[in-house]
């Protein structure tokens, strides 16, 4: 198990599209913070605009507002994200490979993002809990800045 | 991250209309470029080239905007090509499986070239 350094740094969001630019400066604070090289910081910036967006268009089929919240944290190999909202449950690793149906014409939500997403992370997992859809989202970095924190 | 904005630029060689594309393309612009294309599609181009040199990176919402465009254009009976499509950005659309999706080529010259 690894073992996370700083307490997390939590952000939460309303059902928005928009407010994922919250989310995407949130993460390179974040990540610079942290030391994490520039092309991860990217491959985490598609896999939280992937997993967030499919969240706030899905989620919640009647509307409304609502909220989700985002919580990152970072040892010294891994960075973690937490993704936790309150809508319907949807487990984003039943979902199946794209196949070559037009996006807009596709029924099953997420396709293609989803499977970027699970190439760009080391680890993604799923569970529900108190009404709640947990994805945690986990990828390595060379942790330099955690180091030399620790020395 | 002023510099990771969505840039949308156009321009014309010949009868080729070039859309050239910089900065970031995620869920919360990527519509913008969706009706750009579709805008230039509807009003009669029949060769457009969108050259993504300039991006940074994109999320499959760029994907579904470009597929929406890809088939706005042949309805029209349109050509629509991409190039340019580097490193990090062509890693995402092998991800994607999108790089058989669409005509790409190396460069906008070969394109043009192609095109014209």
């Amino acid at each position: 198990v690894a073992q996370y350094y700083d307490p997390p740094t939590c952000f939460t969001i309303r059902n928005e599209i928009a407010e994922l630019a919250t989310l995407r400066v949130g993460l390179n604070r974040f990540c610079t913070a942290h030391a994490v090289a520039g092309k991860t910081v990217t491959q985490l910036q598609v896999v939280l605009d992937e997993i967030v967006s499919n969240i706030i268009k899905y989620a919640w089929p009647d509307g409304g507002k609502h909220e989700l919240s985002v919580r990152m944290s970072a040892s010294a190999k891994s960075i973690q994200m937490e993704v936790v909202d309150d809508g319907q449950a949807f487990d984003p690793l039943t979902a199946r490979a794209p196949d070559h149906t037009p996006p807009e014409r596709r029924r099953r939500p997420g396709g293609v993002g989803i499977h970027i997403t699970k190439q760009l992370v080391d680890d993604i997992s799923y569970f529900r809990d108190h009404g709640c859809n947990h994805i945690v989202l986990t990828k390595r970095y060379d942790g330099s800045g955690i180091q030399s924190q620790e020395n | 991250v002023a510099g990771s904005a969505l840039r949308i630029d156009e321009s014309r060689s010949g009868k080729v209309c070039v859309v050239a594309v910089g900065g970031r393309i995620d869920s919360t612009n990527a519509e913008q470029l969706m009706v750009r294309l579709k805008n230039l599609l509807a009003s009669g181009e029949n060769a457009v080239l969108v050259d993504l040199s300039g991006v940074i990176y994109l999320t499959s919402a760029a994907f579904r905007a470009l597929l929406v465009a890809k088939n706005e254009a042949e309805r029209n009976t349109a050509r629509f090509v991409l190039c340019s499509v580097l490193g990090q950005v062509r890693e995402l659309f092998e991800m994607g499986g999108l790089l058989d999706a669409f005509t790409i080529h190396a460069s906008r010259e070969e394109a043009l070239a192609r095109l014209g």
